[in-house]
């Protein structure tokens, strides 16, 4: 077991001041501020001038348009762009996808792509979930059908975040209606300017901008296409557990679960606890010394502790549980201070526990349910037998 | 405080802290049946399984090695007392390596000290500050003829001609009355010294409860695993159903974060003991919360059985409260850990 500092050597020591430096000077006011207004989960600006680094790849060689950045180095910039707050849905999905792109997608197209990756400026969304239902990803609806070198697409995506920033989308389609569920999906990397592709927005509570996005007759070719036609199953599996926590070397540089929402939680809570320290209720009682306001925030320091620490699936079911019930006992010990917006006159640091109150519900469902999450835990950490019910295998409309 | 820290998450353990752990997991398993639990109520003390666990080491790989001791570490001995909750094992390890080193830090009293290392004696310690000369219940009192407790006047031995009567209570632990006018008192320490000798202890002995919890949790879970896959209704496994396995999943996912937390504060409380003093508490009121739950979701999903002497989970129920109880109200713990907090921000 190592839970200690790391010591840096002097160019990792280095590296950190100039990390600081760099996103002193870019991550500006005016960066959270269009992440408050846009919910994008994204800042072109940012993301560029970190691509120019080398920083959105921080661990792939310098002539890859990486860093080459050493495991401390990573987690230095890790550390030091979560503390900043900066907008990374869009660079996580990039990732993501880039994976696939790298296993499945026509070598030359992953070679054409790679530095401009890199760079940012080609990024890449998530074209997993259906109207339908999103979390029978196998289930999915839209359909492709051949037409010689190309594929035609007719359908539509809901959820398909930070489209209206990406050049791609890396969409699960229905190739083969008649086969097994899990056997006629096929993956494509799909340009967004494509003829046919309309983007609309859709605003959740909690602040994200997300997109439904309609594909009408949109004509795709063929060296777009991701792994084998109907193989679309196995070309998502290397995505798909990656995004689920899988993969992450074990050095102790990773974190220990998928924690979701911890940091919001966390950011509450200790706004509420020096809000604590200086407020006095209108009968004069100092809240900090109140044993009762005590016992019930410690409650939610010990579901936070424990968030961080919970390992693997596990850790994304507790955190985002722990986090919804938690943020909304939070608000109920502060008061309607709590849910003063930012801006507002007597707004706690900015609305920070406001945010963290709206922003908690959609953690319980993007990235695969909470029940989702659940299912899994049952069959593969307590071997529970899995329920067949009718679309288990078949692909059932 | 400083929630961005550069620092390693590695919870892996290292060879020696696997073979603790292998060790002592084989041990108890092999040596406590579940008749044996059984058979050491009401009392809950076995004294020949104490002499094995003595020979194993257990009572003296805590100890500094001037005190006949391996130098053990904390994260040692979470692993040792979560293998011994893992069989409810009716000895009073817990209690007795914390007032063991508790001794061995206060100084004075070596002759006891070296009886306690080899087991001969037992040593508890009164984990509420003795207060006007008010009667506490005291964990393994019953078998221990020494008790450690800390008031006004200091941190003082008292030694009892034998051990107080045993209280039967619902975790068949060797629970007693401790009487702070009783025996031959010994004043070892005094002061804030004293004062901050004894809450380590507590926070100790909260640390290596809470590591039994999550031992009594997994057992507990398995129990209720194993019948769902087995138990049928409607032509299917019950854990194939929904409402029977999640509850199960979190459960597990209640007993994975215990875990790692048990062993994080073990690990902050030997090398960085001032850094995060809470943590014991944190893990304790975690670990209480995952036995409690554990207990009762088991015993649920066995049905009418689940709720029946005869099955093995109701040694383990009745244990995951009566043993986290001990500890007195998570409530108090949870404004030391709140108050900590306010004193970071
Ligand atoms: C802000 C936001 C951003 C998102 N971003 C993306 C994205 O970038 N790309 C993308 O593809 N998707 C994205 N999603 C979609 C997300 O993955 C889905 O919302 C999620 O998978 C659930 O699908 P659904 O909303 O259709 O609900 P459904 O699947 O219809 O589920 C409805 C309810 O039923 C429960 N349920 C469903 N199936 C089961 C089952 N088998 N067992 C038990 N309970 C079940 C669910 O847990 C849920 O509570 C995003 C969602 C949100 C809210």
């Amino acid at each position: 077991m190592d839970l200690g500092t790391v010591e840096l050597t002097p160019e990792q020591e280095a590296f950190r001041q100039e990390v600081r430096a760099f996103l002193d000077e870019i991550v500006t006011e005016e960066v959270h501020e269009h992440e408050r207004r846009t919910g994008d989960g994204f800042h072109v600006g940012v993301h560029l001038a970190l691509g120019s680094r080398g920083w959105l790849f921080p661990e792939w060689p310098v002539a890859d348009g990486g860093a080459g950045l050493d495991r401390v180095c990573q987690r230095v910039l890790a550390l030091e762009l979560a503390r900043r707050h900066v907008p990374m849905v869009t660079h996580s999905t990039t990732g993501l996808v880039w994976a696939a792109v790298e296993l499945s997608a026509d070598p030359e197209l992953a070679a054409r792509l790679k530095p401009e990756v890199a760079a940012g400026r080609v990024r890449f969304c998530l074209g997993y979930s259906d109207p339908e239902g999103g979390s029978d990803i196998a289930g999915a609806t839209l359909r492709a059908v051949r037409d010689g070198d190309e594929w035609v697409l007719n359908g539509s995506k809901l959820w398909t975040t930070g489209a209206h920033n990406c050049q791609y989308t890396f969409l699960i389609t229905r190739t083969d209606p008649e086969a097994p569920k899990h056997k006629g999906l096929t993956m494509f990397l799909v340009p967004l300017d494509s003829p046919g592709v309309e983007i609309q927005a859709i605003h959740t509570y909690g602040g994200e901008r997300t997109n439904a996005v309609y594909y009408t007759d949109v004509h795709v070719s063929d060296t777009h296409r991701m792994g084998d036609v109907n193989a679309g199953w196995a070309t998502l599996q290397g995505p798909l557990s990656a995004e689920h926590g899988a993969g992450r070397p074990d050095d102790g540089l990773s974190d220990v679960g998928m924690a979701m929402g911890t940091r919001e939680f966390e950011a509450a809570i200790d706004a509420a606890a020096r809000w604590a320290k200086h407020t006095t209720r209108p009968d004069g009682t100092l809240v900090a010394d109140d044993p009762a306001f005590l016992d019930r925030l410690g409650a939610l320091v010990v579901e936070a502790e424990a968030s961080r620490v919970t390992p693997g699936p596990m850790g994304r079911v507790k955190s985002s549980l722990s986090y919804i019930a938690g943020i909304a006992e939070l608000v109920d010990l502060v008061g309607p201070e709590a849910l003063l917006a930012h801006g507002a006159d007597g707004a706690i640091e900015g609305g920070v526990l406001d945010y963290a109150h709206r922003f908690a519900q959609g953690t319980a469902t993007y990235g695969g349910t909470t029940e989702v999450f659940k299912g899994m835990i049952a069959q593969h950490v307590l071997g529970l037998p899995r329920l067949n019910l009718p679309g288990s295998k078949q692909w059932v409309r | 405080m400083e929630r961005f820290e550069l620092r390693r998450q590695d919870f892996r353990l290292d060879d020696d802290q696997q073979a603790v752990r292998e060790g002592f997991g084989d041990f108890f398993t092999k040596q406590v049946p579940s008749s044996l639990v059984r058979d050491a109520q009401p009392l809950g003390f076995d004294a020949d399984l104490w002499q094995r666990v003595v020979a194993m080491g257990a009572t003296s790989m805590g100890l500094p090695e001037e005190a006949g001791g391996d130098g053990a570490t904390l994260v040692d001995l979470v692993l040792v007392a979560e293998e011994l909750g893992r069989v409810v094992a009716p000895v009073p390890l817990v209690s007795h390596v914390v007032a063991s080193r508790l001794l061995a830090r206060a100084g004075g009293a070596g002759e006891l000290l070296a009886a306690a290392a080899e087991g001969e004696r037992v040593v508890t310690l009164a984990l509420q500050p003795g207060v006007g000369g008010n009667r506490q219940l005291v964990p393994d009192a019953a078998v221990a003829r020494d008790v450690l407790a800390w008031s006004a006047e200091g941190l003082t031995l008292h030694t009892l001609p034998e051990p107080a009567a045993h209280v039967p209570n619902q975790g068949s632990t060797p629970l007693a009355w401790f009487d702070p006018a009783a025996g031959e008192r010994t004043v070892l320490a005094a002061g804030p010294g004293a004062e901050a000798l004894f809450r380590t202890a507590v926070a100790e002995w909260k640390l290596l409860t809470g590591a039994a919890l999550v031992g009594i949790a997994e057992s507990a879970l398995q129990l209720g695993v194993e019948f769902a896959k087995s138990r049928r209704t409607l032509g299917v496994a019950i854990g194939a159903l929904q409402g029977v396995a999640f509850p199960l999943a979190d459960v597990v996912s209640e007993i994975s974060g215990a875990r790692n937390l048990v062993r994080k504060a073990a690990w902050y409380a030997e090398h960085e003991p001032a850094t995060r003093p809470d943590l014991p508490l944190v893990a304790f009121v975690h670990a209480a919360r995952a036995a409690t739950e554990a207990a009762w979701v088991s015993a649920h999903t066995q049905g009418g059985l689940g709720f029946t002497v005869e099955a093995d989970i109701s040694l383990f129920f009745l244990r995951a409260k009566g043993w986290s109880v001990l500890g007195g109200d998570p409530g108090a713990d949870r404004r030391h850990i709140a108050a900590a907090l306010l004193a970071a921000v």
